[in-house]
């Protein structure tokens, strides 16, 4: 299918087309044409020939009657033939006026003999007339010395087309003396003939080029959505994805073609948007920092100052430059991740011991904020997992959730077993998502608040590098939340892989 | 010269502040976009910058809405977003600049100054008679004498130039030369004005400030006769 523009060939003259760009309407009228003109022309040829048969039929057993006819009056036995000398006259009865006409005017030598009559004639066996009809006069039919036994054929007699029939004379010892040759006049059947012909070759181009034309309006009709594929297709660009291809009313292949492409571009576009997210933000979280500590120097520096007020400033800046440091740790990090170049350690481990180390570490920035942790798991469940990434997921997790949950709030961490997984919940009563933002949060540098404020949280990172984690271990994390309810967010611990000791 | 500052980071708005405030400016600071733009339809600024990432209401939006007003103060964003259509997407929101992070604080002041610059005048000097200050040096000259001014008195002196032969009531001269966490006693214009007509009148450039009693102050271009 040839999927270039339609226009370039819609100029040219069709004959005189490249067939590698001959669009898909003027290849299906023209594949169609060609298949039903070769059917016509098949249907053309057998009627004519079927009449043409059916015509010679008919006067080869008229013609069959006349001769015995003329034998029988002539008294010839044409299967007991007695020799020519007793054949007086062998004129069909018939033609009697025309001959007597002729003999009364007795000018037979020159004068035209008349074709549209019947005519007789009787030749030995070495094809020299014996005897013929006087409406013959001065010709003679042509004798086929070839053929032995009857045969009817086509002739042509003084200029216009004859049927002629050539009987074998056989006398009693079964020997062929002679034959007698009749002819009709075929000029009726022959106009009939060539009419029928010219009509057929008059009428095929005219159909043929019809049908052309008709058919390549229908292809080009049904086609027509195709040519609103290609127009939306052009009219696409990069920074202008959201156009999309308008659905066919009828639910056939083209309407299938057009929504199967239509759900291509929503993923190329929700891809660019990611893409496009990622750069801005990531862009907006290394920047920050360097224009904090870029302008707080510029002005420091502008003018001498005081002891004290360079200290607080340095600090400032120091401040400022380990929150990049631990910005480019992460990214270092998830690439890492990306490349898949650590591959995890997976051990089989307590969940409990291990869980509760990392509550430690978290301990002072929740009691600063008033929020208790509480745990409910049974202390010898063990999971596979890789401690070092294990401990990343919780500290993300719990460090999010103290971040975004107000003060004398608590946390509550559950596990319990599900068939053979272990399902770990850890829900907080925090701010909660909105649910449309929900699908974002693992995405790097993603943050609900737009603005991305660092006094407010991180730098987006933490969910993407848990989900990034989970997934070398095969842990399955999920999240679940309602504004201003709380946060919950699911891990589940691969099948088989958990046991109880 | 009172600015707006519409910035969420603490670290970049401090800077600025401390930046301009020593150039003579008044610096207001909004951390949010709705408290940024309250701040702009209620008070006279002569310059914002905004931030276009910022909570509550974008700078863009921020920006949308200053202009809708019909308030066409010169706004300047100062954004990470870096792109073309980022550009141009700020500046058809009304913004009269654009400056990327990170920036060089002093291309920011010279941007500043442009926004600030009398209509068709080709530098960036005010004058008023034979008195002439230079905003971006900061120098005072009566002639070819250059005279020393504070701060404070510098701000209050450019601002009446700036509205030459246009009375400035007190309270305008208060939100243009004060920022916003001066509370409106109106007095300290007076000590101020004494301050500078002593300091013109030594460099002999006379009683170039004129009370309008009850209302405000005015400096008029000395008739030439």
């Amino acid at each position: 299918m040839s999927m270039k523009p339609a226009n370039p060939v819609k100029k040219r003259d069709f004959f005189f087309t490249d067939w590698s760009v001959m669009s898909l309407r003027n290849r299906i009228a023209f594949y169609y044409t060609i298949a039903t003109a070769f059917l016509i022309a098949l249907m053309f040829t057998s009627i004519y020939f079927m009449v043409e048969s059916v015509v010679y039929r008919q006067f080869d057993d008229e013609i069959r009657h006349q001769i015995s006819a003329i034998l029988s009056e002539s008294h010839i036995s044409a299967h007991d033939f007695k020799g020519f000398d007793n054949i007086k006259e062998i004129d069909n009865e018939n033609n009697d006026n025309d001959s007597d006409n002729d003999n009364d005017i007795g000018s037979r030598k020159k004068k035209k003999v008349n074709v549209d009559t019947d005519f007789v004639q009787l030749v030995n066996k070495n094809g020299e007339i014996v005897n013929k009809s006087t409406n013959l006069s001065w010709c003679s039919l042509a004798f086929n010395p070839n053929e032995s036994g009857a045969t009817f054929f086509n002739s042509h007699f003084e200029g216009s087309m004859v049927r002629q029939a050539q009987i074998p004379l056989i006398n009693n010892q079964g020997i062929t003396e002679g034959y007698l040759i009749f002819a009709v006049p075929v000029k009726n059947a022959i106009i009939v003939l060539n009419d029928l012909r010219a009509i057929f070759l008059f009428s095929f181009p005219v159909i043929i080029l019809t049908l052309f034309v008709l058919t390549r309006l229908i292809a080009g009709k049904s086609i027509r959505p195709i040519e609103k594929v290609i127009a939306t297709a052009e009219k696409m660009s990069q920074t202008n994805l959201d156009q999309r291809i308008p659905l066919p009313y009828h639910h056939d292949e083209l309407y299938r073609l057009s929504a199967t492409m239509n759900a291509l571009l929503d993923r190329i576009e929700d891809a660019f948007k990611r893409e496009k997210d990622f750069t801005a933000n990531a862009s907006h979280e290394l920047k920050t920092p360097l224009s904090i500590v870029k302008g707080t120097l510029e002005v420091l520096v502008r003018k001498p100052r005081e002891r004290e007020h360079y200290e607080s400033r340095i600090e400032f800046c120091l401040k400022e430059l380990n929150r990049m440091a631990r910005l480019i740790d992460q990214l270092l990090m998830l690439a890492r991740h990306e490349s898949n170049k650590i591959n995890p350690r997976i051990e089989m481990i307590a969940l409990y011991p291990h869980l509760e180390s990392v509550i430690e570490r978290m301990r002072l920035s929740a009691s600063a904020k008033g929020i208790a942790i509480t745990v409910d798991l049974t202390e010898n469940d063990r999971i596979a997992a890789d401690v070092g990434m294990l401990d990343m997921i919780f500290e993300n997790i719990l460090s999010n959730a103290i971040k975004y949950s107000p003060s004398g709030s608590s946390i509550a961490i559950v596990a319990e077993r599900s068939a053979n997984t272990l399902v770990c919940r850890i829900s907080d009563q925090g701010i909660g998502i909105p649910e449309e933002k929900l699908v974002a949060i693992f995405e790097r540098f993603y943050r609900v608040d737009e603005s991305r404020n660092s006094g407010t949280g991180g730098f987006g990172l933490g969910l993407s590098i848990v989900k990034k984690l989970a997934d070398l271990q095969q842990i399955k994390v999920s999240v679940s939340s309602k504004e201003n309810i709380g946060t919950t967010f699911t891990l589940i611990f691969p099948d088989g892989a958990t046991k109880t000791s | 010269m009172r600015l707006l500052i519409i910035e969420d980071e603490p670290g970049i708005a401090g800077f600025l502040k401390d930046g301009l405030e020593e150039e003579y400016f008044a610096v207001d600071i909004a951390y949010d976009g709705k408290t940024g733009l309250d701040m702009a339809l209620i008070n006279e600024y002569d310059l914002i910058i905004v931030d276009w990432m910022i909570p509550a209401l974008s700078g863009i939006e921020v920006c949308r809405q200053i202009r809708k007003s019909g308030n066409l103060v010169p706004i300047l964003f100062l954004t990470a977003k870096d792109t073309l259509e980022d550009v141009v997407f700020g500046l058809d929101a009304g913004a009269n600049d654009y400056i990327k992070k990170p920036f060089e604080f002093e291309e920011l002041l010279a941007r500043i100054r442009v926004q600030l610059r009398t209509k068709n005048k080709a530098d960036d000097s005010l004058c008023a008679g034979s008195l002439c200050i230079n905003p971006a040096t900061h120098q005072v000259f009566s002639g070819s004498q250059e005279i020393t001014l504070t701060p404070k008195e510098f701000a209050l002196l450019e601002y009446l130039i700036r509205n030459k032969d246009r009375v400035c009531t007190r309270s305008r001269i208060i939100e243009h030369v004060w920022d916003i966490h001066f509370d409106s006693d109106t007095s300290v214009i007076d000590v101020y004005i004494t301050f500078l007509r002593k300091k013109l009148d030594a460099a002999g450039a006379g009683n170039l400030i004129q009370t309008i009693r009850g209302v405000g102050y005015i400096v008029r271009e000395p008739s030439v006769s």
